[in-house]
């Protein structure tokens, strides 16, 4: 099962999955996404929940995972959770459900749950995405990742999205069909004719199971070029680059009568990173060409890609102080104490209500 | 005469009025509010004693013009009780006091007099 939390989250869920489960916090929100089965309504504040969304604010949408906290922990072990890190909803549910993922001891490898992550593109995209990014990624995934109580973790980027200007409905369709390419490795195992190697549904899961970054990606495979060339320059533009590779796995689909060795060049170059992969190849009729599907788990620290991250996020903000500064705006040296501010503001009202109590009982209000 | 005032003008006509006062008129309806509030009765002098505290005034004229000024737009009257010129805020006032808090431009001072009348 696929569940979908938030509005970008819940768009890509119902895209991959006619029965995904949508979850968020404004019924407004909830209806507008075509597809998907079951909805479920977040709520704090009422029962048919708010109507405005998260407003950016995590706050929000961690106060109304409370709400469903239960059904959806049960809900989500052994599936895919897709939710984007900048966005109130998606951002604050995901890391109620990442923080209790940590706390748990006794999660089995079929019941990890994977997660598909989108984060939002820095240069472009509005800096409180990317503040809510950053406190994500140092934070509740970081621990989770820690823990070792997920499964692999998807990190889209939506950066294709907003330099070759395409819609949101394009880039959501171009994003799944990608992902259904990567999925549907297990079910090409059972369909076509095996030439070597096997990648079984118990072989993917455990594979899907393991807490790392997954880039996946395919492409026609040249037999003439290398391997590692080919794969750097088709690395897939819906996810962030990858890093060095820990584990891998890949599927080899050859035409009918096509060369069913070409699969040791693959095995070659991984061999020359110390990687081990899971493999497969197979007959597809269909093709003209050979077609590899690959699949890397690398780990990437956290805090290296905050730091990527801050990079960005930190050129953002400059950009903004200067802009100011050309502007000639000047900032006074406000030398302002906190606390007796404060204590001045509740006086100052303490005493505005004083006066006009004291002249409604005096009959003259 | 010209066309008669309507509603609407009393309404800017009382904004302006209020807008013309000073931190001395706002503290005096404050003090003969609260005079009141005490059930003791705050004059012309007992003013003069607290704007001269605050360092508003050094002179009792200027005290004395002050509450003139206030009398004359209804927002306090004065009565001779005793041979004292006692102070006490009219509904006019009351409103016009309301304003200037509400406009936050002035802050309540306390008045020495009052804080004795309110210890006994």
């Amino acid at each position: 099962m696929t569940i979908g939390i938030g509005g970008a989250g819940s768009k890509i869920a119902a895209k991959l999955d006619n029965a995904a489960v949508l979850v968020n916090v404004s019924e407004t929100e909830l209806n507008k996404v075509p597809g998907g089965a079951r909805r479920i309504l977040a709520s704090v504040h009422a029962a048919r929940g708010q109507f405005k969304g998260s407003r950016k604010n995590p706050e929000i949408g961690h106060d109304a995972y409370q709400s469903i906290r239960r059904e959806l922990l049960a809900m989500v072990r052994g599936d895919v959770v897709f939710s984007s890190t900048g966005g109130g909803t998606g951002n604050g549910i995901t890391t109620g459900i990442l923080n209790d993922l940590t706390k748990a001891s006794d999660i089995s490898t079929s019941d990890k749950t994977s997660f598909g992550l989108i984060l939002p593109y820095a240069k472009l995209e509005s800096s409180e995405f990317v503040s809510n990014t950053i406190e994500f990624l140092t934070g509740p995934l970081a621990a989770a990742i820690d823990s070792g109580n997920t499964g692999n973790i998807f990190l889209f980027s939506n950066k294709k999205k907003f330099e070759e200007k395409e819609s949101e409905e394009l880039y959501n369709q171009q994003l799944v069909e990608s992902l259904r390419v990567f999925l549907s490795i297990p079910d090409k195992n059972d369909k076509y004719r095996l030439l070597d190697g096997h990648i079984d549904h118990e072989d993917f899961a455990l594979f899907m199971s393991k807490p790392y970054f997954n880039h996946f990606t395919y492409f026609d495979y040249d037999p003439k070029v290398p391997f590692g060339d080919q794969l750097e320059a088709n690395s897939n533009p819906y996810l962030l680059a990858p890093e060095a590779a820990i584990e891998a796995l890949f599927l080899l689909e050859v035409p009918k009568g096509g060369d069913p060795t070409l699969f040791y060049d693959i095995l070659q170059y991984f061999a020359g990173k110390d990687v081990s992969p899971i493999y497969s190849v197979v007959e597809n009729q269909d093709r003209q060409k050979p077609l590899v599907t690959v699949s890397l788990l690398y780990s990437r620290k956290p805090a290296e890609l905050v730091d990527d991250f801050n990079r960005i996020s930190e050129g953002h903000v400059q950009a903004k102080v200067k802009k100011s500064l050309d502007q000639w705006v000047e900032l006074p040296k406000m030398e302002v104490n906190m606390e007796t501010e404060a204590r001045r503001a509740v006086k100052q009202r303490g005493d505005r209500e004083d006066v006009l109590a004291t002249l409604r009982r005096l009959g003259k209000l | 005469m010209g066309h008669e005032l309507t509603t609407e003008d009393f309404g800017k006509l009382f904004e302006r009025q209020a807008q013309r006062l000073g931190e001395a008129h706002f503290l005096v309806m404050y003090w003969a509010a609260q005079g009141e509030d005490l059930d003791c009765r705050y004059n012309i002098t007992n003013s003069f004693d607290d704007m001269k505290r605050l360092g508003i005034t050094r002179t009792k004229q200027t005290a004395v013009a002050i509450v003139e000024a206030l009398a004359a737009l209804c927002f306090i009257e004065v009565r001779e009780e005793r041979n004292r010129k006692n102070i006490f805020i009219t509904t006019y006032g009351a409103k016009a006091l309301e304003a200037l808090v509400l406009s936050g431009r002035f802050a309540p001072r306390a008045s020495g007099y009052l804080e004795e009348q309110a210890k006994k």
